[in-house]
């Protein structure tokens, strides 16, 4: 029917053409005003950004079963007075003695089974996070951690595990504090009482639903990989028997089977690992002496690795309990020079400025933000986006979404180191009852963390940016890029207008190779990335060398590569008419797609990533046409260009970051390779971005700034 | 009683065919005797966090039987995973206060529809009768059309809306649809509907049953509020419609003639925090003379007869209408209802006395039935020649 209807059209309408449908049309408009449209789209990407913290919303616990607070605490001084018990004899014992490490071991171990708790020890082998080229997004693996054969450094962890008396033990709650066994450090006393006091309350109540695990995590190799080796082998059981025996041959004469005999005299100490039902949440705990606070402080920590984000529930929960209930200060970090900066300020106050003109207007626009509140939330976003991009975790918590548990790390810093008797108790029991709640909260969960939001940006303790706000922000600052490359293709491609008849017919005949070369060499300098993206495995291979010789070794291998490629590929005929153009088209093509796709794996990488390569790229202008226009606008792009590509560089890049961020003091060409490796140490996908998409596209912008036409 | 209203029914149409029966089961409801009573008490949420609105079904259960509906005639359907929640802080135990003076969750409560039973398709079945064959009695609304029933709801839900289980809804079509398919059934003289929900009146918008009297939490746009947290088990433990409801009936005994417009005028809006709605353009009775114990309580009158057992009645049985007053029965509002209760008899009761009556005026009964047999003699002759 509606083919019968079209050639009826077709036949009445023979003379003109077919209208293209509206969105065509529009496809059509907005490529014709590719300039406009791109210089409107970044401003408003850039603008969307900043207002960020303005359009931020109040957090809001979003699931019903967790219902904080609705619990009285059953915290009393009686837990607290036994945890300080634990933790005079802990500190007690000789730091010098080179056994102390065991002995606290086993006064700890004889604590929580005086409680009538399951305990076990479980020792692992710390192993160093090792460049891997093929290990990024792959799954935390067993085998690699038993690999190195060496008995002699070995850590171990006390667990406790309290069974729920009436549930079917499916589910388990974390409780984390790292203590470093062999060292003597008040604070960290002062968190194994407050974990002890709580998991000694836990011990007896009979509303559990969920198993309840306390890990005393052995910090002496690391926070981290104490709670990730466990998790590991909590996750992952070994059952051959050839590396059990294995590693019970390696631990023969070490004190280990010292420490478990003397262990078995006294109390069932289970040898082998104990495990509760899957994790439901995690809640690691530290006990920080910072100077100069005002109050007590609880600062939390959610970063994992990637930028991943627990469910904002969790950190609802903490900071409900810890404002509404126990009067605590929660802060999450942020950049400290954000701070100082004026133009912030400025912004800060322009933009309350436009909110009270517009609550004046219509007094239901309320988008007004105080100028501290302003800088507050742009400084804590900063730092978010930051660490999110870096794709380093912030503490042991980044174990835990390895393995899709919903984990945060609560540092509590007394305001001042408590010498007399009865503030410190205080002080625990505010902290205590703080976890009590939050345990109880999420034992009334019956799935896990699911109603609230994973991708979300905060702005404060008790303000987040949810992923539809500030996704509009990078859409906006992406979306030039495929229509400016529309339009130089076309651009690129238009029939010459001088050379009319035979000629037309060759150069169409052309089109598609001219295409395909830019393609070929944007594609060559990709490959030449992921060479630079290698080679840092081979060069760590080198023994004894320092991270600067690294990094020269490096840059110089790398703009070797660089230049044989180029006497490679460099075509022997003159610049095509319209090369530049076309390779500039598919660059940003090219661009485009790395910015999305990063997007999806880490936003922050990717917005920061699009920052930079987005102006970079609609910029870049063969340096050779601009100097022979000589116009201001020219002029002012060659300015524009030669800044950017020069911050774009990604170790210039880091050094201003630096710079601005810690002032410009000691610059150590080994720093920028610390940094690196710290990135693929941790499988960070923002290593791979770097190497991958920011720096061929850098070179690739290079290449047409410096383009003979 | 059911059971023995039955057999009167029985008894009288054998022996007095056609005007008695006419009378009884052609009648509309209206004139028939208000019999039984039966309670349908739904709560139709679970999980830990929905804690009150157990609480609240297992309040209102256990006034009902306080008030006399014996646990044969109460249908409770219940999610029933509060008591055994690991969760709870008192095992096998629900409280409906922070006080934890009463456990509501004693030995003797029977949940007719537990757990994942407690369905859309289930209640609409309990209401309109139709069940498989399989399933038990205790587990039928077995009511008729002298029976009042209460039915209480209590659950989230929202406009036109009851969520049964966070998985299924009730709307307000199909309540209504299942309480006019009860009244084609004859399944109820009259009905009162309780429901404490979010939006509970919009749930009524459909009823157009007669015999039907409705009342609700809140209005259309209003929330209803829980009452209080009790901070020990660390979750809300009651409604606020449901706690005033039953402080009323907590100062209330079986004997008490509380009338339903007390109650109704019993709820402060500012109490509630929510506006009580009810809906009285279905029902007939004027809400001053109803007591409460019409529906939350058991009925009052016994239609005593010795005569279910026997061929004929003996002479000098009385038939008694007696009211089972309580002891204290002085006051003069309770004697007119019981003198006006006594005026209302039962047709078949009216006829056996006439009956009866005209019997004792005849005094001698042998020579009754000695004439009775003259009598007969012509009438065989006459008939004898007419077949011939």
């Amino acid at each position: 029917m509606a083919e019968v209807e079209k050639k009826e059209v077709a036949a009445a309408t023979p003379p003109w053409k077919p209208k293209p449908r509206p969105i065509v049309r529009l496809g059509i408009v907005l490529i014709s005003h590719s300039l406009l449209v791109s210089v409107v789209c970044c401003t408003a990407g850039v603008v969307a950004l900043f207002l960020l913290p303005m359009l931020a919303k109040n957090t809001y616990i979003s699931e019903n079963a967790l219902m904080p607070g609705s619990a009285s605490s059953m915290l009393s001084n009686d837990d607290i007075s036994e945890a300080e018990r634990l933790a005079k004899d802990l500190t007690s014992l000789n730091s010098g003695a080179a056994d102390a490490g065991i002995e606290r071991r086993r006064v700890l171990a004889k604590y929580l089974s005086d409680l009538g708790v399951e305990v076990g020890y479980h020792k692992f082998e710390p192993h160093q996070n090792q460049f891997h080229p093929l290990h990024f997004f792959s799954s935390p693996d067993s085998g690699l951690s038993r690999e190195n054969g060496s008995c002699s450094s070995y850590g171990i962890n006390v667990v406790g595990i309290i069974r729920a008396p009436q549930a079917d033990g499916k589910e388990a709650i974390v409780l984390v504090t790292p203590f470093n066994f062999r060292k003597n450090s008040s604070s960290e006393a002062l968190s194994i009482s407050i974990g002890y006091a709580v998991f000694s309350l836990l011990s007896r109540v009979t509303w559990l639903a969920k198993d309840i695990i306390w890990l005393v995590a052995d910090s002496q190799y690391g926070e981290y990989a104490s709670v990730a080796s466990w998790l590991r082998d909590y996750h992952i059981p070994v059952f051959s028997a050839s590396s059990s025996d294995n590693a019970d041959s390696c631990f023969e004469g070490n004190n280990i089977n010292l420490l478990r005999e003397e262990s078995l005299d006294q109390t069932e100490i289970s040898s082998g690992f104990r495990r509760a039902g899957t994790m439901a949440a995690a809640l690691v705990l530290k006990v920080t002496d910072v100077k100069g606070q005002l109050e007590d402080t609880l600062s939390v920590y959610a970063e994992a690795s990637n930028g991943q984000m627990p469910n904002l529930d969790l950190i609802n929960v903490v900071n409900y309990l810890a404002v509404h209930r126990q009067g605590l200060r929660v802060k999450v970090e942020k950049f400290i020079s954000v701070l100082r900066w004026e133009w912030i300020w400025v912004l800060g106050d322009t933009l309350n400025f436009i909110g009270k003109v517009a609550g004046s207007l219509n007094p239901e626009w309320k988008f007004g933000i105080s100028t501290p509140d302003y800088v507050e939330g742009t400084a804590t976003l900063a730092n978010l986006l930051y660490r999110q991009a870096l794709g380093i975790p912030t503490g042991p918590h980044g174990a835990f979404r390895d393995f899709q548990v919903d984990a945060i790390t609560l540092e509590i810093s007394p305001k001042v180191v408590y010498t007399n008797q009865g503030r410190r108790n205080e002080f625990i029991l505010r902290s205590a009852r703080l976890i009590e709640g939050v345990v109880r909260s999420v034992n009334n969960l019956l799935e896990k963390f699911h109603q609230s939001f994973f991708l979300y940006l905060l702005t404060s303790p008790a303000k987040f940016v949810s992923v539809g706000v500030y996704m509009i922000g990078f859409a906006l600052l992406v979306a030039p890029l495929p229509l400016v490359a529309a339009s130089l293709y076309v651009d690129a491609n238009k029939p010459d207008p001088s050379s009319q008849g035979p000629k037309h017919k060759l150069q169409i005949n052309f089109k598609p190779w001219k295409w395909l070369s830019a393609a070929k060499q944007v594609f060559t300098v990709h490959a030449w990335g992921v060479f630079v993206s290698l080679l840092p495995y081979f060069i760590s291979q080198i023994p004894n060398s320092t991270p600067a010789a690294h990094s020269i070794i490096w840059f110089s291998l790398s703009t070797f590569g660089l230049l044989v490629l180029y006497l490679i590929t460099k075509s022997p005929f003159k610049p095509q008419k319209g090369e530049w153009e076309n390779l500039k088209s598919v660059t940003i093509s090219v661009v485009f797609i790395g910015l999305l796709l990063m997007s999806v794996v880490n936003f922050a990488t990717a917005q920061i990533g699009a920052l930079v390569l987005v102006p970079a790229c609609l910029l870049a202008q063969p340096l050779k046409l601009d100097i022979r226009d000589a116009s201001l606008k020219s002029f002012l792009r060659i300015a524009c260009n030669v800044f950017i590509s020069f911050v774009a560089f990604p170790p210039v890049g880091f050094f201003v970051l630096k710079g601005v961020n810690e002032g410009s003091g000691n610059m150590d060409v080994g720093e920028f390779w610390t940094w690196l490796e710290s990135l693929w140490a941790w499988n960070s996908a923002t290593y791979i971005y770097i190497g991958m998409v920011h720096l061929p596209c850098w070179v690739l912008c290079l290449h047409i700034l410096l383009h003979s036409c | 009683m059911a059971a023995s209203s039955a057999v009167v029914a029985i008894l009288a149409s054998i022996w007095l065919c056609s005007s008695i029966a006419a009378d009884a089961s052609g009648s509309s409801s209206e004139t028939t005797m208000h019999t039984n009573n039966w309670a349908v008490l739904v709560c139709t949420s679970r999980f830990w966090f929905n804690y009150r609105h157990m609480a609240n079904t297992l309040s209102l259960y256990r006034t009902v039987k306080r008030l006399g509906i014996p646990d044969e005639r109460i249908i409770l359907m219940l999610a029933d995973d509060m008591a055994c929640n690991s969760r709870n802080k008192y095992p096998a135990q629900v409280f409906n206060n922070e006080n934890h003076w009463l456990n509501l969750y004693g030995d003797n409560v029977e949940v007719d529809y537990r757990g994942y039973e407690v369905t859309v398709e289930n209640f609409l079945r309990v209401l309109t009768g139709r069940h498989e064959s399989a399933v038990p009695r205790s587990k039928r609304l077995l009511s008729d059309e002298g029976s009042h029933i209460l039915l209480y709801m209590t659950g989230h839900g929202g406009d036109e809306f009851l969520k049964f289980q966070d998985s299924e809804e009730l709307q307000s079509h199909d309540l209504a649809d299942a309480v006019k398919q009860m009244k084609e059934k004859h399944r109820f003289k009259e009905l009162l509907i309780m429901v404490d929900t979010c939006q509970a009146a919009t749930l009524f918008n459909q009823l157009h049953s007669p015999g039907v009297l409705a009342i609700a939490s809140s209005m259309k746009g209003e929330n209803s509020y829980s009452h209080h947290l009790d901070s020990d088990v660390g979750v809300s433990v009651v409604d606020r419609f449901t706690f005033y409801t039953l402080a009323f009936f907590e100062r209330l005994n079986m004997y008490d003639n509380a009338s339903l417009s007390r109650l109704f005028n019993s709820y402060d809006p500012n109490l509630l925090m929510s506006n009580a709605y009810y809906r009285t353009d279905l029902y007939q009775r004027n809400l001053q003379e109803v007591p409460v114990t019409n529906f939350f309580g058991s009925v009052m009158e016994t239609v005593h007869t010795d005569s279910a057992y026997r061929a004929f009645p003996q002479k000098n049985t009385p038939r008694e209408t007696r009211i089972r007053t309580g002891k204290t029965a002085e006051d003069d509002s309770r004697r007119s209802i019981l003198t006006d209760m006594t005026k209302a008899e039962c047709p078949f009761t009216r006829i056996v006395s006439s009956l009866e009556s005209k019997m004792e005026t005849v005094g001698n009964l042998d020579s009754l039935v000695n004439y009775g047999l003259v009598m007969i003699l012509p009438v065989l002759v006459v008939s004898v020649w007419l077949s011939t």
